[in-house]
């Protein structure tokens, strides 16, 4: 795809160039990592460990999107969390100089604080989902990908990619509906107003 | 109540989630849109599935708890092994523009004046700075918003402006108050976000890079807001930043701006700093 050229020159070892495509997918691998298995500390491990791997096998990635592998892989660390509630990307700190890199975390406090009620039951019912619900729940509404861009993450056929995300859609607009103000306009004795 | 005869067949779930992302073929589409417009049912439901989706798209995108890494080289033992002269061959600010992941069409809007975009091709460009000061059509006065000591003729040299190719309105600026420093100096990066009404301090992500290595820098303040952008700056002591010793070396102050209009695309500004 539209990553070729930096892809080509990580390839060929260039650590610049893969920083770059870090940089362009941090935020959405971490944030998919994140809603998948919740906590930021296991989520920033998942995607870390992703990293490492795909510039460890990048030469290995041939015709393949950049984008549809390294989520794969971060995917399926993410299954791999579930199974054996394992966790990766301890930082090599033993020597001090041989990697920096610890962001310095700033939450917004006023974020934090308008991090609604709303979004706390938005990511309740995600997380009463099962897993491959889930995945494809999150890679469509919040990463935004296509279907057949899901399917070559998920390496399941399309229609799988559909059936997933309708019952995911189901499942969480039934545990938001428990709440009654959470959809006023659709609730029957709305038009009332 | 049994649906009118003349109404096709009542869509099933999956039709209606696909039918919300655009996801049908063209057949399916205009059988499903025709049914629901006849039937308040199926409507409700499809109204449910919207809200469903836009509830979970309402979340926030959050930034990560840190920086991450890669070794030095594929394969190899984890060791810091600096780019020797990356930068070495840059003259002033490289300006790079990552398109991200999208899939719309390249639209030019109304003025075609930023350099960068006719130097774009494919998904990646590279081309000569472009100065606050120079970019005829920039809303910006970026230079305005800093202190009046800052060096202006450092900022001339240490400044860079990269234009959104889809839409020149929308651009990021980056400066620092100096391009080089003390290990024990004082750094002021500065920027501004323009021509995008959606845009918060909190969608930038600053790094200061050596070879595949960085720290994330947090932005301190808002230094203003108006109509059409933001100014962000932030103030770091060099010696509390955890760089890798030694510390002097040649530098890349990243700044990444991703849209939030769901096209992903990503302004990415780059500025070479020096610490010695
Ligand atoms: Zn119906």
């Amino acid at each position: 795809m539209d990553d070729r050229d930096l892809v080509g020159r990580a390839r060929r070892g260039d650590p610049e160039a893969f920083t770059q495509l870090m940089m362009q997918y941090q935020v959405p691998l971490y944030n998919m990592a994140l809603r998948m298995v919740g906590g930021p500390d296991d989520a920033a491990d998942i995607a870390q460990e992703a990293f490492t791997r795909a510039w460890q096998k990048i030469r290995t990635l041939r015709d393949a999107p950049f984008k549809s592998w390294l989520f794969q892989i971060a995917a399926n660390l993410c299954y791999d969390h579930f199974r054996r509630g394992r966790r990766y990307g301890e930082m090599p700190d033993e020597e001090s100089n041989k990697v920096i890199g610890l962001g310095i975390l700033t939450p917004d406090p006023q974020e934090r604080a308008e991090a609604s009620e709303r979004n706390r039951l938005v990511r309740e019912s995600i997380e009463a989902l099962d897993h491959d619900m889930r995945l494809a729940i999150i890679l469509r509404d919040v990463n935004g990908m296509a279907y057949d861009e899901i399917a070559g993450v998920l390496g399941v056929p399309l229609g799988t990619v559909k059936s997933r995300i309708a019952r995911a859609r189901a499942q969480v607009q039934e545990h938001l509906q428990r709440y009654p103000d959470f959809f006023p306009s659709t609730r029957e004795d709305a038009h009332a107003e | 109540m049994p649906s009118e005869p003349r109404i096709p067949t009542e869509p099933t779930l999956e039709e209606l989630s696909a039918y919300l992302d655009h996801e049908l073929d063209d057949d399916a589409r205009a059988r499903v849109a025709e049914h629901v417009a006849g039937c308040a049912d199926c409507q409700a439901r499809l109204d449910g599935l919207r809200q469903t989706a836009y509830a979970i798209r309402a979340l926030p995108m959050e930034t990560p708890t840190r920086t991450f890494t890669i070794p030095a080289k594929p394969r190899e033992s984890l060791r810091w092994a600096p780019v020797a002269g990356w930068i070495g061959g840059v003259a002033a600010a490289m300006l790079i523009i990552v398109f991200g992941v999208t899939h719309v069409p390249f639209s030019p809007a109304g003025t075609s004046s930023a350099a960068p975009a006719s130097k774009t091709s494919g998904r990646l460009a590279y081309g000569p700075p472009q100065l606050s000061q120079g970019g005829a059509a920039a809303p910006t006065t970026h230079s305005d918003n800093i202190p009046a000591d800052s060096s202006r003729a450092f900022a001339a040299k240490n400044t860079v402006t990269v234009t959104d190719p889809r839409n020149n309105a929308r651009r990021l600026s980056l400066m620092t108050n100096a391009p080089t420093y003390a290990t024990d100096g004082w750094m002021v990066v500065d920027g501004t976000m323009s021509g995008d009404p959606s845009s918060n301090v909190g969608q930038i992500h600053l790094v200061l890079r050596r070879g595949s290595y960085g720290v994330e820098l947090p932005i301190s303040s808002e230094t203003f807001t108006n109509t059409d952008s933001i100014g962000f700056e932030g103030t770091y002591s060099i010696a509390a930043l955890r760089l890798p010793a030694p510390v002097s070396g040649s530098y890349t102050l990243t700044a990444t701006w991703t849209a939030t209009d769901g096209s992903g695309v990503t302004l990415f500004a780059e500025l070479p700093v020096t610490i010695k």
